[in-house]
Protein backbone atom coordinates (compact mmCIF):
# COMPACT_ATOMS: atom_id res chain seq x y z
CA UNK A 1 0.00 0.00 0.00
CA UNK A 2 1.85 3.54 -1.35
CA UNK A 3 1.72 5.81 1.54
CA UNK A 4 0.48 9.41 1.49
CA UNK A 5 2.66 12.21 3.57
CA UNK A 6 0.85 14.36 6.01
CA UNK A 7 1.51 17.02 3.93
CA UNK A 8 3.40 18.43 1.19
CA UNK A 9 4.13 22.13 1.22
CA UNK A 10 7.24 24.12 0.75
CA UNK A 11 9.28 24.28 3.74
CA UNK A 12 7.97 27.36 5.79
CA UNK A 13 4.60 27.85 3.88
CA UNK A 14 2.23 28.93 5.69
CA UNK A 15 -0.66 26.55 6.53
CA UNK A 16 -3.53 28.13 8.94
CA UNK A 17 -3.74 32.07 9.29
CA UNK A 18 -5.75 33.93 12.65
CA UNK A 19 -5.98 37.05 14.43
CA UNK A 20 -2.65 35.54 16.28
CA UNK A 21 0.42 34.58 14.46
CA UNK A 22 0.13 32.51 11.20
CA UNK A 23 1.22 28.37 11.54
CA UNK A 24 3.47 27.22 9.36
CA UNK A 25 4.34 23.39 8.13
CA UNK A 26 6.76 23.59 10.46
CA UNK A 27 4.23 24.31 13.55
CA UNK A 28 2.03 22.21 12.46
CA UNK A 29 4.27 19.35 12.10
CA UNK A 30 5.63 20.14 15.43
CA UNK A 31 2.12 20.17 16.81
CA UNK A 32 0.96 17.24 15.28
CA UNK A 33 4.38 15.37 16.93
CA UNK A 34 3.57 16.27 20.43
CA UNK A 35 -0.49 15.70 20.34
CA UNK A 36 0.45 11.88 18.90
CA UNK A 37 2.44 11.40 21.92
CA UNK A 38 0.44 12.87 24.89
CA UNK A 39 -3.31 11.62 23.06
CA UNK A 40 -4.62 8.54 25.93
CA UNK A 41 -5.29 5.24 23.83
CA UNK A 42 -8.61 5.11 22.40
CA UNK A 43 -10.62 4.05 19.40
CA UNK A 44 -12.03 6.99 18.13
CA UNK A 45 -11.40 10.97 18.54
CA UNK A 46 -15.20 13.10 18.86
CA UNK A 47 -13.07 16.32 17.60
CA UNK A 48 -14.72 19.01 18.61
CA UNK A 49 -12.11 21.18 18.35
CA UNK A 50 -13.27 24.84 17.06
CA UNK A 51 -9.97 26.45 15.86
CA UNK A 52 -9.77 25.15 12.76
CA UNK A 53 -5.55 25.08 13.30
CA UNK A 54 -6.06 22.73 16.11
CA UNK A 55 -8.86 20.85 14.46
CA UNK A 56 -6.44 19.86 12.00
CA UNK A 57 -3.40 18.85 14.54
CA UNK A 58 -5.97 16.40 16.09
CA UNK A 59 -7.13 14.80 13.02
CA UNK A 60 -3.74 14.40 12.13
CA UNK A 61 -2.19 13.63 15.37
CA UNK A 62 -4.90 10.62 15.67
CA UNK A 63 -4.19 9.62 11.76
CA UNK A 64 -1.04 8.68 13.30
CA UNK A 65 -2.45 6.61 16.01
CA UNK A 66 -5.16 4.98 14.30
CA UNK A 67 -7.61 6.87 16.03
CA UNK A 68 -9.88 8.24 13.34
CA UNK A 69 -11.96 11.42 14.29
CA UNK A 70 -15.57 11.38 14.44
CA UNK A 71 -16.96 14.58 12.46
CA UNK A 72 -20.12 15.67 14.11
CA UNK A 73 -21.30 19.17 14.45
CA UNK A 74 -24.60 17.66 16.89
CA UNK A 75 -22.26 18.92 20.18
CA UNK A 76 -25.06 18.89 22.49
CA UNK A 77 -25.57 16.58 25.20
CA UNK A 78 -28.28 14.13 23.44
CA UNK A 79 -26.40 14.36 20.08
CA UNK A 80 -23.10 13.18 21.80
CA UNK A 81 -25.01 10.17 23.83
CA UNK A 82 -25.89 8.81 20.77
CA UNK A 83 -22.19 8.79 19.40
CA UNK A 84 -21.05 7.68 22.43
CA UNK A 85 -23.42 4.50 22.04
CA UNK A 86 -22.83 4.21 18.38
CA UNK A 87 -18.91 4.36 18.73
CA UNK A 88 -17.91 2.84 22.48
CA UNK A 89 -14.00 3.38 23.22
CA UNK A 90 -13.76 7.13 21.96
CA UNK A 91 -12.92 10.20 24.13
CA UNK A 92 -13.13 13.70 23.10
CA UNK A 93 -10.72 15.97 22.23
CA UNK A 94 -10.49 19.97 22.30
CA UNK A 95 -9.03 22.91 22.63
CA UNK A 96 -11.73 23.89 25.24
CA UNK A 97 -13.39 23.16 28.44
CA UNK A 98 -14.79 19.90 28.76
CA UNK A 99 -18.92 20.22 27.49
CA UNK A 100 -21.47 18.41 29.32
CA UNK A 101 -21.05 14.64 27.63
CA UNK A 102 -20.82 10.80 28.84
CA UNK A 103 -16.94 11.23 27.35
CA UNK A 104 -13.05 11.20 28.47
CA UNK A 105 -12.06 14.51 27.67
CA UNK A 106 -8.62 15.13 26.80
CA UNK A 107 -7.81 19.29 25.87
CA UNK A 108 -5.13 20.05 23.54
CA UNK A 109 -2.63 22.87 24.28
CA UNK A 110 -0.28 24.98 22.50
CA UNK A 111 3.27 23.74 23.12
CA UNK A 112 4.70 24.47 26.85
CA UNK A 113 7.18 26.49 25.95
CA UNK A 114 11.03 25.97 25.02
CA UNK A 115 11.87 25.70 21.24
CA UNK A 116 10.35 22.59 19.36
CA UNK A 117 12.70 19.94 17.35
CA UNK A 118 14.17 21.38 14.32
CA UNK A 119 12.98 19.45 12.04
CA UNK A 120 9.72 17.61 12.93
CA UNK A 121 9.21 14.06 10.60
CA UNK A 122 6.35 14.36 8.22
CA UNK A 123 5.14 10.91 8.31
CA UNK A 124 4.13 8.48 5.12
CA UNK A 125 0.48 7.22 6.03
CA UNK A 126 -1.18 4.13 4.02
CA UNK A 127 -3.53 5.13 2.17
CA UNK A 128 -6.51 3.25 3.28
CA UNK A 129 -6.26 4.07 7.02
CA UNK A 130 -8.93 6.10 8.05
CA UNK A 131 -8.61 9.57 8.82
CA UNK A 132 -12.11 10.22 9.56
CA UNK A 133 -15.94 9.37 9.68
CA UNK A 134 -18.33 11.99 8.59
CA UNK A 135 -21.78 12.28 8.77
CA UNK A 136 -24.80 12.42 6.55
CA UNK A 137 -26.75 15.52 7.72
CA UNK A 138 -29.93 13.83 8.96
CA UNK A 139 -32.70 14.96 6.18
CA UNK A 140 -33.89 11.41 6.42
CA UNK A 141 -33.80 10.76 10.29
CA UNK A 142 -30.45 8.92 11.71
CA UNK A 143 -27.45 10.03 10.57
CA UNK A 144 -25.26 7.59 8.07
CA UNK A 145 -21.44 7.09 8.96
CA UNK A 146 -19.19 8.06 5.79
CA UNK A 147 -15.67 6.25 6.27
CA UNK A 148 -12.64 8.68 4.72
CA UNK A 149 -8.94 6.82 4.13
CA UNK A 150 -6.72 8.94 4.03
CA UNK A 151 -5.38 8.18 0.21
CA UNK A 152 -8.92 9.59 -0.81
CA UNK A 153 -8.79 12.54 0.73
CA UNK A 154 -5.41 13.28 -0.13
CA UNK A 155 -5.89 12.71 -3.86
CA UNK A 156 -9.01 15.06 -3.93
CA UNK A 157 -7.21 18.14 -2.17
CA UNK A 158 -4.24 17.60 -4.53
CA UNK A 159 -7.14 17.80 -7.10
CA UNK A 160 -8.69 20.71 -5.92
CA UNK A 161 -5.56 22.53 -5.95
CA UNK A 162 -4.96 21.57 -9.25
CA UNK A 163 -8.37 22.64 -10.09
CA UNK A 164 -8.54 26.08 -8.68
CA UNK A 165 -4.66 26.47 -9.58
CA UNK A 166 -3.17 27.36 -6.53
CA UNK A 167 0.24 27.48 -6.77
CA UNK A 168 3.23 27.62 -3.86
CA UNK A 169 4.65 30.74 -5.66
CA UNK A 170 1.53 32.88 -4.89
CA UNK A 171 -0.39 31.15 -2.10
CA UNK A 172 -3.78 31.73 -1.42
CA UNK A 173 -5.75 31.96 1.96
CA UNK A 174 -9.48 30.54 2.12
CA UNK A 175 -11.79 31.83 4.65
CA UNK A 176 -13.99 28.95 5.61
CA UNK A 177 -17.93 30.06 6.71
CA UNK A 178 -18.80 26.29 6.42
CA UNK A 179 -18.42 23.70 9.57
CA UNK A 180 -14.95 21.93 9.06
CA UNK A 181 -17.22 19.22 10.54
CA UNK A 182 -19.06 18.78 7.54
CA UNK A 183 -17.79 16.75 4.56
CA UNK A 184 -16.90 19.93 2.38
CA UNK A 185 -15.75 22.29 4.75
CA UNK A 186 -13.54 19.83 6.05
CA UNK A 187 -11.92 19.27 2.79
CA UNK A 188 -11.93 23.14 2.03
CA UNK A 189 -10.58 24.36 5.26
CA UNK A 190 -9.07 21.65 6.81
CA UNK A 191 -7.48 19.39 4.07
CA UNK A 192 -6.57 21.71 1.19
CA UNK A 193 -4.02 23.47 3.28
CA UNK A 194 -2.32 20.21 3.82
CA UNK A 195 -1.79 19.17 0.17
CA UNK A 196 -3.14 22.22 -2.01
CA UNK A 197 -1.18 25.86 -2.09
CA UNK A 198 -3.07 27.75 0.50
CA UNK A 199 -3.31 28.53 4.03
CA UNK A 200 -6.75 28.33 5.89
CA UNK A 201 -8.15 31.19 7.80
CA UNK A 202 -9.10 29.10 11.50
CA UNK A 203 -10.59 31.43 13.32
CA UNK A 204 -14.28 31.07 13.19
CA UNK A 205 -16.28 33.01 10.44
CA UNK A 206 -20.20 33.34 11.01
CA UNK A 207 -21.32 36.25 10.87
CA UNK A 208 -21.09 39.32 7.67
CA UNK A 209 -18.29 41.58 10.07
CA UNK A 210 -16.35 37.92 10.54
CA UNK A 211 -15.92 37.68 7.19
CA UNK A 212 -15.16 41.16 6.25
CA UNK A 213 -12.60 41.25 9.55
CA UNK A 214 -10.87 38.21 8.10
CA UNK A 215 -10.89 39.38 4.57
CA UNK A 216 -9.81 42.60 5.81
CA UNK A 217 -6.55 40.58 7.78
CA UNK A 218 -5.18 38.50 4.88
CA UNK A 219 -3.20 39.05 1.89
CA UNK A 220 -4.40 38.60 -1.48
CA UNK A 221 -5.67 36.14 -3.40
CA UNK A 222 -8.70 34.93 -1.07
CA UNK A 223 -10.69 32.00 -1.20
CA UNK A 224 -14.31 32.74 0.35
CA UNK A 225 -15.85 29.56 0.98
CA UNK A 226 -19.32 29.71 1.92
CA UNK A 227 -22.85 28.64 1.05
CA UNK A 228 -25.38 30.45 -1.24
CA UNK A 229 -26.90 32.10 1.68
CA UNK A 230 -23.94 33.39 3.01
CA UNK A 231 -22.94 34.39 0.16
CA UNK A 232 -26.29 36.74 0.06
CA UNK A 233 -25.73 38.15 2.91
CA UNK A 234 -22.55 39.15 1.83
CA UNK A 235 -23.86 40.47 -0.76
CA UNK A 236 -26.32 42.57 1.30
CA UNK A 237 -23.56 43.73 3.91
CA UNK A 238 -21.52 44.61 1.72
CA UNK A 239 -17.20 43.61 1.53
CA UNK A 240 -14.90 46.97 0.90
CA UNK A 241 -11.92 44.26 0.34
CA UNK A 242 -13.68 41.35 -1.70
CA UNK A 243 -12.57 38.16 -2.30
CA UNK A 244 -10.66 37.41 -5.24
CA UNK A 245 -12.36 33.47 -5.56
CA UNK A 246 -15.58 32.68 -4.26
CA UNK A 247 -16.36 28.52 -3.93
CA UNK A 248 -19.71 27.64 -3.17
CA UNK A 249 -21.14 24.41 -2.22
CA UNK A 250 -24.18 22.22 -0.11
CA UNK A 251 -27.16 23.90 -2.08
CA UNK A 252 -27.43 24.47 -5.07
CA UNK A 253 -26.62 27.89 -6.31
CA UNK A 254 -28.65 30.21 -8.31
CA UNK A 255 -26.86 31.64 -11.14
CA UNK A 256 -28.23 35.14 -10.40
CA UNK A 257 -27.05 35.16 -6.94
CA UNK A 258 -23.35 33.95 -8.83
CA UNK A 259 -23.63 36.85 -11.36
CA UNK A 260 -24.42 39.44 -8.55
CA UNK A 261 -21.63 38.53 -6.77
CA UNK A 262 -19.44 38.18 -9.57
CA UNK A 263 -20.37 41.82 -10.34
CA UNK A 264 -20.51 43.12 -6.37
CA UNK A 265 -16.81 41.64 -6.04
CA UNK A 266 -15.30 41.65 -9.20
CA UNK A 267 -14.54 37.54 -8.90
CA UNK A 268 -15.39 34.86 -10.05
CA UNK A 269 -18.06 32.42 -8.28
CA UNK A 270 -17.76 28.83 -8.69
CA UNK A 271 -19.73 25.71 -6.95
CA UNK A 272 -18.46 22.52 -6.06
CA UNK A 273 -20.49 19.33 -6.41
CA UNK A 274 -20.17 16.26 -4.17
CA UNK A 275 -22.04 14.36 -1.61
CA UNK A 276 -20.79 13.16 1.51
CA UNK A 277 -20.14 9.71 0.51
CA UNK A 278 -17.74 10.60 -1.95
CA UNK A 279 -16.57 14.21 -1.03
CA UNK A 280 -16.12 17.11 -3.82
CA UNK A 281 -15.74 15.52 -7.37
CA UNK A 282 -16.10 18.09 -9.80
CA UNK A 283 -16.61 22.19 -10.04
CA UNK A 284 -17.86 24.83 -12.53
CA UNK A 285 -18.27 28.19 -12.91
CA UNK A 286 -22.06 29.34 -12.09
CA UNK A 287 -21.83 32.13 -14.50
CA UNK A 288 -20.71 30.54 -17.48
CA UNK A 289 -21.18 26.36 -17.42
CA UNK A 290 -23.92 24.34 -17.68
CA UNK A 291 -21.84 21.64 -17.21
CA UNK A 292 -19.46 20.25 -14.16
CA UNK A 293 -16.03 19.16 -14.75
CA UNK A 294 -14.73 16.03 -13.11
CA UNK A 295 -11.49 17.06 -10.92
CA UNK A 296 -8.24 15.73 -12.20
CA UNK A 297 -7.82 12.27 -11.50
CA UNK A 298 -11.88 11.28 -11.25
CA UNK A 299 -13.61 9.91 -13.67
CA UNK A 300 -16.96 8.66 -15.06
CA UNK A 301 -18.26 5.48 -16.59
CA UNK A 302 -21.16 5.76 -18.66
CA UNK A 303 -20.90 2.38 -19.72
CA UNK A 304 -22.98 1.66 -16.99
CA UNK A 305 -26.30 2.49 -15.73
CA UNK A 306 -26.66 4.57 -13.72
CA UNK A 307 -23.18 6.25 -14.55
CA UNK A 308 -20.72 5.06 -11.95
CA UNK A 309 -17.65 7.31 -10.19
CA UNK A 310 -14.38 6.50 -10.10
CA UNK A 311 -11.92 7.97 -7.81
CA UNK A 312 -8.80 6.84 -6.04
CA UNK A 313 -9.89 4.56 -2.69
CA UNK A 314 -13.51 4.81 -3.47
CA UNK A 315 -15.01 1.89 -4.19
CA UNK A 316 -16.56 2.51 -8.29
CA UNK A 317 -20.00 4.03 -7.19
CA UNK A 318 -23.12 5.84 -8.29
CA UNK A 319 -24.15 8.76 -7.51
CA UNK A 320 -27.23 9.20 -5.69
CA UNK A 321 -27.76 12.04 -8.10
CA UNK A 322 -29.77 11.63 -11.65
CA UNK A 323 -26.35 13.01 -13.81
CA UNK A 324 -26.33 12.57 -17.74
CA UNK A 325 -22.53 11.75 -19.01
CA UNK A 326 -21.16 14.03 -21.65
CA UNK A 327 -17.68 12.23 -21.37
CA UNK A 328 -15.24 10.73 -18.56
CA UNK A 329 -14.49 14.06 -17.59
CA UNK A 330 -17.87 16.24 -17.77
CA UNK A 331 -21.67 15.68 -17.14
CA UNK A 332 -25.07 17.65 -16.27
CA UNK A 333 -26.95 17.30 -13.46
CA UNK A 334 -30.67 15.89 -13.85
CA UNK A 335 -31.76 15.82 -10.64
CA UNK A 336 -30.39 15.45 -7.18
CA UNK A 337 -30.97 11.93 -5.89
CA UNK A 338 -34.21 10.67 -4.16
CA UNK A 339 -36.15 13.25 -5.51
CA UNK A 340 -38.15 11.72 -8.21
CA UNK A 341 -41.59 12.84 -8.09
CA UNK A 342 -44.29 10.99 -9.79
CA UNK A 343 -47.67 13.26 -11.47
CA UNK A 344 -50.34 11.89 -14.13
CA UNK A 345 -47.85 9.46 -15.43
CA UNK A 346 -44.58 11.46 -15.78
CA UNK A 347 -41.70 11.79 -13.76
CA UNK A 348 -39.88 15.07 -13.02
CA UNK A 349 -36.67 15.67 -10.43
CA UNK A 350 -37.65 17.87 -7.85
CA UNK A 351 -34.03 19.29 -7.73
CA UNK A 352 -34.60 20.20 -11.10
CA UNK A 353 -37.80 21.54 -10.89
CA UNK A 354 -36.47 24.07 -7.97
CA UNK A 355 -33.12 24.50 -10.50
CA UNK A 356 -36.06 25.86 -13.01
CA UNK A 357 -37.84 27.74 -10.56
CA UNK A 358 -34.24 29.57 -9.67
CA UNK A 359 -33.89 30.66 -12.57
CA UNK A 360 -37.18 32.64 -12.87
CA UNK A 361 -36.66 36.34 -13.48
CA UNK A 362 -36.72 38.27 -9.74
CA UNK A 363 -36.38 34.67 -7.85
CA UNK A 364 -34.10 34.64 -5.06
CA UNK A 365 -34.99 31.52 -3.81
CA UNK A 366 -37.53 28.95 -4.21
CA UNK A 367 -38.52 25.39 -3.41
CA UNK A 368 -41.32 22.89 -5.01
CA UNK A 369 -42.90 21.19 -2.13
CA UNK A 370 -44.51 17.69 -2.48
CA UNK A 371 -48.05 17.20 -0.74
CA UNK A 372 -48.42 14.34 1.71
CA UNK A 373 -51.11 13.17 -0.65
CA UNK A 374 -49.76 13.17 -4.07
CA UNK A 375 -50.03 9.25 -4.83
CA UNK A 376 -53.94 9.60 -4.11
CA UNK A 377 -55.63 12.73 -4.44
CA UNK A 378 -56.45 13.24 -7.88
CA UNK A 379 -56.35 16.66 -7.57
CA UNK A 380 -53.24 17.37 -5.70
CA UNK A 381 -50.82 19.24 -7.31
CA UNK A 382 -47.37 20.89 -6.14
CA UNK A 383 -47.02 23.77 -4.23
CA UNK A 384 -43.86 26.28 -4.22
CA UNK A 385 -42.46 28.60 -1.88
CA UNK A 386 -40.55 31.45 -2.93
CA UNK A 387 -38.74 34.47 -1.67
CA UNK A 388 -39.56 36.50 -5.05
CA UNK A 389 -40.22 40.30 -3.55
CA UNK A 390 -40.96 42.12 -6.68
CA UNK A 391 -42.78 39.96 -8.10
CA UNK A 392 -46.10 38.52 -8.14
CA UNK A 393 -47.30 34.86 -7.63
CA UNK A 394 -49.41 35.18 -10.92
CA UNK A 395 -45.98 36.40 -12.85
CA UNK A 396 -43.99 33.60 -11.68
CA UNK A 397 -46.42 30.90 -12.86
CA UNK A 398 -46.78 32.43 -16.42
CA UNK A 399 -42.71 32.53 -15.95
CA UNK A 400 -42.60 28.96 -15.17
CA UNK A 401 -45.65 27.74 -18.11
CA UNK A 402 -43.59 26.38 -20.97
CA UNK A 403 -40.48 25.65 -18.96
CA UNK A 404 -42.03 22.69 -16.99
CA UNK A 405 -44.21 20.06 -18.20
CA UNK A 406 -47.86 21.38 -16.80
CA UNK A 407 -48.88 18.72 -14.75
CA UNK A 408 -46.39 19.68 -12.47
CA UNK A 409 -46.67 23.44 -12.96
CA UNK A 410 -47.56 24.49 -8.43
CA UNK A 411 -50.91 24.57 -7.82
CA UNK A 412 -50.24 27.01 -5.55
CA UNK A 413 -46.70 29.96 -5.30
CA UNK A 414 -46.99 31.10 -1.61
CA UNK A 415 -44.58 33.98 -1.43
CA UNK A 416 -42.43 34.09 1.60
CA UNK A 417 -39.41 36.28 2.91
CA UNK A 418 -37.16 33.27 3.02
CA UNK A 419 -36.94 29.61 2.93
CA UNK A 420 -36.08 27.78 6.74
CA UNK A 421 -32.76 26.47 5.08
CA UNK A 422 -30.71 24.93 8.39
CA UNK A 423 -26.64 26.47 8.41
CA UNK A 424 -25.47 24.31 5.98
CA UNK A 425 -28.04 25.62 3.34
CA UNK A 426 -30.43 22.81 3.11
CA UNK A 427 -34.06 22.28 3.42
CA UNK A 428 -34.41 19.25 5.94
CA UNK A 429 -37.83 17.20 5.63
CA UNK A 430 -38.56 18.50 8.86
CA UNK A 431 -38.32 22.35 7.89
CA UNK A 432 -39.99 21.61 4.61
CA UNK A 433 -43.31 20.04 6.74
CA UNK A 434 -43.58 22.83 8.94
CA UNK A 435 -42.86 25.30 6.06
CA UNK A 436 -46.02 23.43 4.14
CA UNK A 437 -48.32 23.47 7.39
CA UNK A 438 -48.33 27.19 7.43
CA UNK A 439 -50.01 27.09 4.43
CA UNK A 440 -54.19 26.69 4.97
CA UNK A 441 -55.80 24.05 2.83
CA UNK A 442 -57.53 25.29 0.38
CA UNK B 1 -43.77 41.91 37.82
CA UNK B 2 -41.86 43.94 36.11
CA UNK B 3 -39.05 41.05 35.29
CA UNK B 4 -41.42 39.73 33.08
CA UNK B 5 -42.73 42.93 30.89
CA UNK B 6 -40.95 44.46 28.49
CA UNK B 7 -39.21 48.08 28.47
CA UNK B 8 -39.70 50.04 25.27
CA UNK B 9 -36.99 49.06 23.67
CA UNK B 10 -37.05 45.47 24.47
CA UNK B 11 -40.39 45.63 22.62
CA UNK B 12 -39.06 47.37 19.56
CA UNK B 13 -36.31 44.81 19.37
CA UNK B 14 -38.82 41.72 19.76
CA UNK B 15 -40.95 43.63 16.82
CA UNK B 16 -37.99 43.63 14.68
CA UNK B 17 -36.98 39.67 15.51
CA UNK B 18 -40.84 38.71 14.49
CA UNK B 19 -40.92 40.57 11.36
CA UNK B 20 -37.30 40.08 10.10
CA UNK B 21 -37.36 36.44 11.11
CA UNK B 22 -41.27 36.05 10.17
CA UNK B 23 -41.83 34.54 13.09
CA UNK B 24 -45.66 33.52 14.04
CA UNK B 25 -46.16 34.72 17.16
CA UNK B 26 -47.03 38.10 18.69
CA UNK B 27 -43.73 40.54 20.04
CA UNK B 28 -45.66 40.93 23.10
CA UNK B 29 -45.17 37.20 24.17
CA UNK B 30 -41.74 36.71 24.03
CA UNK B 31 -40.43 36.58 27.64
CA UNK B 32 -37.78 39.10 28.09
CA UNK B 33 -36.09 36.50 30.30
CA UNK B 34 -36.50 33.98 27.87
CA UNK B 35 -33.76 32.58 25.92
CA UNK B 36 -33.91 32.94 22.20
CA UNK B 37 -32.04 30.25 20.78
CA UNK B 38 -32.16 26.97 20.96
CA UNK B 39 -35.06 26.39 23.73
CA UNK B 40 -37.31 29.37 24.24
CA UNK B 41 -37.57 31.20 21.16
CA UNK B 42 -35.83 28.43 19.45
CA UNK B 43 -33.68 30.75 16.48
CA UNK B 44 -31.19 28.93 14.86
CA UNK B 45 -27.63 29.88 13.16
CA UNK B 46 -29.86 31.01 9.94
CA UNK B 47 -31.61 33.30 12.20
CA UNK B 48 -28.59 34.88 13.72
CA UNK B 49 -27.31 35.74 10.29
CA UNK B 50 -30.30 37.32 9.56
CA UNK B 51 -30.25 39.01 12.71
CA UNK B 52 -26.53 40.20 12.15
CA UNK B 53 -28.12 41.71 8.51
CA UNK B 54 -30.58 43.66 9.86
CA UNK B 55 -28.75 45.12 12.91
CA UNK B 56 -26.21 46.42 11.06
CA UNK B 57 -28.95 48.11 8.60
CA UNK B 58 -31.08 49.54 11.15
CA UNK B 59 -28.89 50.03 14.20
CA UNK B 60 -25.45 50.47 12.52
CA UNK B 61 -23.89 47.80 14.83
CA UNK B 62 -22.15 44.52 13.93
CA UNK B 63 -22.18 41.43 15.63
CA UNK B 64 -18.71 39.27 15.91
CA UNK B 65 -18.03 35.71 16.10
CA UNK B 66 -15.00 36.72 18.82
CA UNK B 67 -17.25 38.21 21.09
CA UNK B 68 -16.64 36.99 24.19
CA UNK B 69 -20.01 37.78 25.53
CA UNK B 70 -21.52 36.21 22.58
CA UNK B 71 -23.38 33.26 25.19
CA UNK B 72 -24.61 36.05 27.42
CA UNK B 73 -25.44 38.56 24.86
CA UNK B 74 -28.19 36.23 23.17
CA UNK B 75 -29.27 34.59 26.28
CA UNK B 76 -32.80 36.57 26.32
CA UNK B 77 -34.11 39.43 24.65
CA UNK B 78 -33.33 41.99 27.87
CA UNK B 79 -29.29 41.16 27.11
CA UNK B 80 -29.56 41.40 23.56
CA UNK B 81 -31.58 44.54 23.60
CA UNK B 82 -29.61 46.12 26.19
CA UNK B 83 -26.46 45.16 23.76
CA UNK B 84 -28.37 46.90 21.02
CA UNK B 85 -29.14 49.86 22.97
CA UNK B 86 -25.22 50.34 23.87
CA UNK B 87 -23.78 48.98 21.01
CA UNK B 88 -25.67 51.48 18.37
CA UNK B 89 -24.28 53.75 16.35
CA UNK B 90 -27.56 54.44 14.49
CA UNK B 91 -31.05 55.28 15.79
CA UNK B 92 -34.68 54.16 15.15
CA UNK B 93 -37.51 56.00 15.62
CA UNK B 94 -37.34 59.29 17.86
CA UNK B 95 -33.77 58.55 18.23
CA UNK B 96 -31.03 61.07 16.69
CA UNK B 97 -29.23 59.59 13.26
CA UNK B 98 -25.83 59.66 14.82
CA UNK B 99 -24.36 58.90 10.49
CA UNK B 100 -26.88 62.16 9.53
CA UNK B 101 -25.19 64.64 11.95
Amino acid sequence: MPGFPLLDRAPEAILFRSRERPQTREDFLADVARVAQALPDARWLVNCCENRYWFAVVMAAGLLREQPSLLTSDHSALGLAWLNQRYPGAILVSENEAPDSPYVHYRVMPPAGGTPPPHPPNPDVPGDRVAAVVFTSGTTGEPTAHVKPWGGLVARSRAAGERFGFVEAAPATVIGMVPQQHMYGFETTLLLPLHAAVASWADAVFYPADARAALAAIPAPRVLVATPLQIRALVDFGLPEPPELVVSATAPLASSLAEAAEQAWNTEVYEIFGATEVGSIASRRTVRDIHWTMYPGLSLQATSDPPLIHAPFLQPRQLNDDIEVLDSGHFRLIGRGGDLVKLGGRRASLAGLNHILARIEGVEDGVFVVPDDLDRHPSARLLAFVVAPERAASEILADLRGRIDPVFLPRQIVRVESLPRNRVGKLTKDALTALRETVEPE
Amino acid sequence: MFGSEQRPFENEIARLIVASLHLEIDPRDIGPEHPLFGEGLGLDSIDALELALVLSRDYGMELRSDDPENSRIFSSLRSFAAHIEVGRTKGSKGTPDLEAV
